[in-house]
């Protein structure tokens, strides 16, 4: 049986090279910047559908699947946002916590009216007029179509391949074997450990789709007890959870860039939205256009 | 490069891994109806090797791809083992007209030749035991692999089993089966406790075990146990043993077979929310297995018994069932390979040559079809156990009722999600189904009236164009029933039976099969000597296509997958609950 709790399909080196986006003509900055964001669309969507963080890191695991690879989407053809909002929808299909359409289309309607793409959390307690996000009957029935054939559309691109092993779990019972509970910040410990888990769903090198979980949570362990300063075994303990030193070494960099990189796009972007739409983009790429003619 | 950013026309082709075009299929006859649509046989245009393709209808789809074939596929992906049917990838159809944007899909699976319930019904076709024993092993040890793999089937039935030329048994449609929570089946030690609650709105009534109709929502796997012990006696008796007309009358004639229950052998069951009901209808009885079962050796007898037990703490796992008494007496139980071939028997054309039937026991209106995604009750009305609603799948935890801005609330969502799967008229009132095996005796010779047979209800468009009269087939008596695949087959030169193996989907070379488990129980190299095989099938070519009639005597139809009648069990499910089940 393939239900291992401790594999995932990985993204191909050839799938890694290039993307159906690039192969389209789309600048990698600009596709990287999208994907980001709606990494973090899909996350600020997830919370308020009130989902538990193993179904939205699905959804954004079956997002950056979507978009891999060069037989993958193209953010020339397909709306970010929309992927992600059917990306989130599937997942929540597959869950103990289905939602409706109808919820989904009205959580992205809000998350759409906002001014910006980077969601801090302070900007989703606020209350904004109802007025500004809401989604007349109309318009709903053809937000759910699109919600549904975008469904369909990754579904096609992924081959059904909607298998996804998270390592959320399996690093608790990592830090079990490592017997650090009796550490008196071993809370702290795992909290941190969860975090890096959450954080490396929005990395640009993709870390769930070029490792196992079994790695991403070793690295996230080893990162965090870092930080936190509770000493782990002296000897080479990662090898005990199939993760060679060289693995460990990639994806604990892979973690820590993503800090600058998430600064660098909140500073890009300041004041704008990241184009979450074809349109979107295609304005963006005529800016930028016109730019370098200048 | 941003400079040569000009929007490129839009659709590069793009080859999607998993997922191929139809056309590299030739379409053939159809076997069947499933869940979400229909059953087509189909050749691979570059392998030639055939499949069964299933078509995932979203006609009217509510809520976007259907959550059932959604966990069928996801499941069916996960899973290897011999005796469980593979999915070979998704098939797309590019909608032809302009209007369409949303693609048929089909799930591509290996031709078996036969369902059980197809097998049982071909009046050419007599089990011997250790023909049955193989059979049965093979569906224990594809019953352990799943419930070991955390996995509960929950529509356990002859027509879910299919059967192959190789005398292999797969166990087919996932669409009900979900995940199990619980620890799974140790050796000796029964099928264990559930801790948690699950839809009883599962299995289809023949095939439903008594905890399930007393409405234990705490089950184990022992109820695809029961299922099997279900089959078990089925394939003795060639028609389903226990065909109740309601949940009731299902109740009632398992008790009168097996006994009726009492703290010793059911303990606790007077306790099940169901159990009010029974009480004033059952008399004690001490059950007639034995005498029903006259042809079943006496450790057949003791394993039948064993699966049939009424309590689900003690009824036997598959792990224990594989080592039972039963399969290492004489006679031994055949090798695979052993098994005669037959002609191509499936529930659909059993159904067509048959005139009058007796109606299919209605399919669970619960689990992922009827109700939730998780078999949580979304009909109308009031859940069937309105106590323990929120002791359903899903957790009730408390940081859902703070809902964002706009969001509507999780109880919305289900009662939103209400009738996702069906778009249907209200159903007429349920047809009366005699008592008789379907002979009909009572209608005086008139012909059924449309959709008679296994749906009560009046066919929906969905089925297309042979859909519509398929109700009418049976005719009045003497009308003359050619199945389809005999007019497919006289248009084939005769196969070669070699030639024939060669294309069957089970040749393919075994590392294909993502390191499937085998099922221990074949010989792949005993390919020799088939003549008698020769024999089954050339005798049956050569047999007058109106022999087929004789199957309109038979029991009725079952379907290889569960009947589009959900709607109607629905209503009937609730009337239960109103008049019979509602405690006084």
């Amino acid at each position: 049986m393939q239900l291992s709790p401790l594999a995932n399909p990985l993204a191909t080196v050839a799938q890694l090279e290039t993307s159906g986006s690039q192969l389209d003509g789309i600048p990698a900055d600009l596709e990287d910047s999208i994907r980001f964001a709606s990494a973090r669309l899909t996350q600020a969507a997830g919370a308020l559908l009130r989902l538990p963080q193993e179904v939205i890191a699905q959804a954004i695991i079956v997002l950056s699947r979507f978009w891999v690879g060069p037989e993958g989407g193209s953010l020339a053809e397909h709306d970010a946002d929309q992927v992600s909002a059917s990306s989130l929808y599937l997942a929540t299909k597959l869950s103990a916590f289905p939602k409706s359409a109808r919820s989904v289309v009205n959580v992205y309607a809000y998350l759409d009216s906002l001014p910006t793409t980077f969601f801090e959390p302070e900007l989703l307690r606020q209350h904004k007029k109802a007025e500004e996000y809401y989604v007349s009957e109309g318009t709903l029935e053809k937000r759910r179509m699109a919600l549904f054939n975008m469904e369909q559309q990754i579904l096609r691109v992924l081959g059904f391949q909607l298998q996804t092993s998270l390592p959320y779990i399996l690093s608790i019972t990592y830090l079990q074997a490592l017997d650090v509970f009796s550490h008196p910040r071993a809370s702290e410990l795992a909290k941190r450990t969860v975090a890096y888990l959450n954080t490396a769903l929005l990395s640009p090198q993709l870390l769930y789709l070029t490792h196992q979980p079994p790695c991403l949570a070793t690295a996230a362990i080893y990162l965090a007890a870092k930080e936190i300063g509770v000493k782990l075994p002296d000897v080479e303990w990662w090898e005990v959870f199939d993760t060679d030193r060289e693995d460990l070494g990639f994806v604990v960099v892979g973690l820590l860039s993503v800090e600058t990189f998430a600064a660098e796009e909140q500073k890009k972007w300041l004041g704008r939205r990241v184009p979450l739409t074809v349109g979107g983009l295609e304005a963006e790429l005529g800016m930028r256009r016109n730019l370098s003619e200048e | 490069m941003a400079n040569s950013a000009a929007m490129p026309p839009r659709a590069i082709p793009r080859h999607f891994q998993g997922c191929s075009k139809i056309t590299d299929y030739d379409m053939m006859q159809k076997l069947g109806e499933g869940t979400f649509g229909e059953v087509h046989k189909a050749r691979h245009r570059g392998t030639g090797r055939v499949f069964a393709l299933k078509k995932i209808l979203m006609h009217n789809e509510k809520d976007g791809f259907p959550i059932t074939a959604l966990r069928e596929i996801k499941l069916l992906k996960m899973l290897s083992h011999d005796n469980v049917l593979v999915l070979e990838e998704m098939a797309v159809e590019r909608p032809k007209a302009e209007g369409r944007k949303r693609a048929i899909l089909y799930m591509v699976t290996p031709y078996m030749d036969h369902d059980l319930s197809g097998l049982l019904d071909n009046p050419d076709v007599r089990f011997t035991e250790p023909q049955i024993k193989c059979y049965m092993l093979q569906l224990f040890k594809g019953l352990r692999y799943l419930h070991d793999n955390h996995i509960l089937h929950r529509d356990m039935k002859a027509a879910n089993l299919l059967i192959n030329n190789r005398g292999r048994l797969q166990i087919a449609d996932f669409g009900l089966a979900r995940h199990y929570d619980e620890p799974v089946p140790q050796r000796g030690r029964g099928n264990g406790e559930a801790r948690r609650d699950y839809t009883s709105l599962v299995v289809t009534r023949w095939y439903r075990p008594p905890e399930l109709l007393l409405q234990l929502r705490r089950y184990t796997p022992a109820i695809d146990m029961w299922g099997a012990g279900c089959v078990f006696g089925e394939m003795f008796k060639r028609k389903p043993i226990l065909a109740g007309q309601s949940d009731l009358h299902q109740i009632q004639i398992i008790f009168e077979l097996v006994g009726s229950p009492n703290q010793q052998n059911m303990p606790g069951w007077d306790q099940l929310p169901g159990a009010d009901a029974v009480k004033s209808t059952s008399s004690p009885g001490a059950g007639k297995l034995s005498s029903s079962f006259r042809e079943i050796h006496p450790s057949g007898l003791s394993l039948l018994g064993d699966l049939l037990k009424l309590d689900w703490r003690k009824r036997i796992n598959a792990i224990d069932a594989i080592d039972h008494p039963y399969f290492q007496s004489d006679p031994r139980p055949m090798r695979e390979e052993d098994i005669p071939s037959f002609a191509d028997s499936h529930e659909l054309d059993r159904r067509n040559a048959r005139g009058q039937k007796q109606a299919l026991p209605p399919a669970p209106a619960g689990g992922t079809v009827g109700g939730g995604p998780n078999g949580e009750w979304t009909g109308q009305g009031p859940p069937p156990n309105s106590g323990s609603w929120a002791n359903g799948d899903r957790p009730q935890y408390g940081s859902q009722d703070r809902g964002p801005p706009g969001v509507d609330r999780p109880r919305g969502d289900y009662d939103r999600r209400g009738q996702p799967y069906d778009h249907r008229p209200p159903p007429p009132p349920p047809p009366r189904h005699g008592p008789s095996w379907g002979n009909g005796g009572d209608r005086g010779g008139l012909p059924p009236p449309p959709g008679e047979g296994r749906h009560p209800l009046p066919h929906p468009p969905r089925y297309g164009p042979q859909g519509g009269d398929r109700g009418h087939r049976g005719g009045p008596p003497g009308d003359k029933y050619v199945p389809s695949y005999r007019g497919a087959d006289a248009e084939r030169p005769p196969r070669d039976r070699d030639d024939r193996r060669s294309r069957d989907p089970d040749d393919r070379p075994r590392e294909g099969r993502r390191n499937s488990q085998d099922s221990g129980h074949s010989r792949d190299s005993h390919r020799d000597d088939r003549n008698d095989r020769r024999g089954y099938r050339d005798r049956d070519r050569e047999r007058p296509a109106d022999s087929r009639n004789f199957g309109r005597e038979r029991r009725d139809g079952r379907t290889r997958s569960r009947s589009p009648d959900r709607r109607d069990q629905r209503n009937r499910d609730r009337d239960r609950d109103r008049d019979i089940y509602t405690r006084r």
